[in-house]
């Protein structure tokens, strides 16, 4: 027989807390990257069919929403790569204490943001 | 399945409001819910006022002020009332954890108390937790020796030393109950709670099984579904890391 009894609330009532806000935020991330990864590829393939696919391009990441867009990639892979390092030292088995859990997220979340501008700087000044 | 809304059977509807009848100047709403297998409704949210100046210190004990003067109705699993039994592991204010243990000063505003998350619910406050007890089941949780003498089974102190902070579960299960992944993956992951218990036989010393007891937990979805989230060690009422103890399994598992 079915068991017709309801499920008791659970993510709907749940506090979040910094390690379950960065753990989401990791997938998220990784998932924007790996589309963003793909639309790289597909611009530098592009190239390959020729000069005016370079202009478009151009003409699409100078634009202001482009320069957002940029900013948000860029924010998106600062997080995955900070977030990525508090894993690897997970895995060695380090700081799963609640209090530096705690340190390390709050490390992730609002260090992702100066990063974010160090790279987008570095690529201006390289460009 | 991934499922964020509730199933319409277990949507949470407005309940009853049970005024305080004492004239008490120190009221506290605290938010219930409930559940009656008798009856075929939905779910709801009962709200009593309750008075805190003859109220003691924990959460528990507010609940059992409602079901001695308030509504007799209400059900809800406690026992020893000193945090060791277990039985009385809940949601409060958005996070789980022993009503015994709990003080209701550290909670802020109304109190929401509802039963441990994404279970099938028996009634009121209870859910069931028979598929965490199977899992339990599932990885053994005693010692296995060949040895046979009549002399005790003597562990040094370091080894002993080694078990502390994982013999102390009392599989309340707020750990696993708190976990997003073993909300989705219930059925085949094991969950923090268990994968503790598991750890704690894998590091005995006096256990002879501890190649086939890893071998039995490294699968895809018993363990690997742990993707350090860490509800589990911010909600154990006994300040446990059930974490801590699934990260050193991944650990012995790729060192191995």
């Amino acid at each position: 027989m079915e068991n017709k009894n309801p499920i008791s609330p659970h993510i709907q009532i749940y506090n979040w807390h910094i390690s379950s806000l960065v753990s989401i935020s990791h997938r998220i991330t990784g998932i924007i990257n790996f589309f963003t990864i793909t639309l790289i590829g597909i611009w530098i393939a592009s190239l390959l069919l020729g000069e005016k696919n370079y202009e478009y391009t151009n003409l699409f990441l100078s634009s202001f929403f482009g320069k957002f867009f940029c900013l948000g990639i860029i924010w998106s892979f600062s997080f995955q790569m900070l977030s990525e390092i508090r894993h690897l030292f997970m895995d060695l088995g380090y700081g799963f204490e609640p209090k530096i859990t705690k340190i390390t997220g709050l490390v992730v979340l609002i260090g992702s943001f100066p990063l974010t501008v160090i790279i987008f700087v570095i690529g201006r000044v390289l460009i | 399945m991934v499922q964020f809304n509730l199933p319409a059977n277990s949507k949470v509807k407005k309940g009853h409001y049970y005024k305080d009848n004492t004239g008490s100047k120190n009221i506290r709403k605290v938010n219930v819910y409930r559940w009656d297998p008798s009856k075929n409704e939905n779910p709801r949210i009962d709200t009593y006022e309750v008075d805190m100046d003859n109220c003691s210190s924990k959460v528990l004990d507010i609940l059992n002020k409602i079901k001695n003067e308030i509504d007799p109705s209400i059900a809800y699993r406690r026992s020893c009332a000193h945090g060791v039994c277990g039985s009385c592991a809940m949601n409060m204010n958005g996070k789980n954890g022993l009503a015994c243990t709990k003080a209701h000063s550290e909670l802020e505003g109304d109190i929401d108390i509802y039963p441990l998350p994404h279970l099938k619910v028996l009634k009121d406050l209870i859910g069931d937790l028979s598929t965490l007890y199977k899992q339990y089941e599932s990885v053994e949780p005693w010692l296995k020796t060949t040895k046979k003498n009549d002399k005790e089974n003597i562990q040094s102190k370091e080894d002993r030393a080694k078990l502390d902070g994982f013999y102390e579960c009392i599989m309340c299960a707020c750990c696993s109950t708190s976990c997003p992944s073993y909300w989705w993956n219930g059925e085949k992951y094991l969950g923090p709670a268990v994968l503790l218990q598991a750890y704690r036989w894998i590091i005995d010393s006096r256990d002879e099984d501890r190649k086939e007891r890893l071998k039995k937990v490294a699968d895809e979805l018993k363990l690997y579904r742990c993707h350090t989230i860490l509800n589990c060690t911010n909600a154990c009422p006994k300040g446990l890391n059930p974490a801590k103890a699934i990260a050193e399994i991944k650990k012995m598992l790729a060192t191995a």
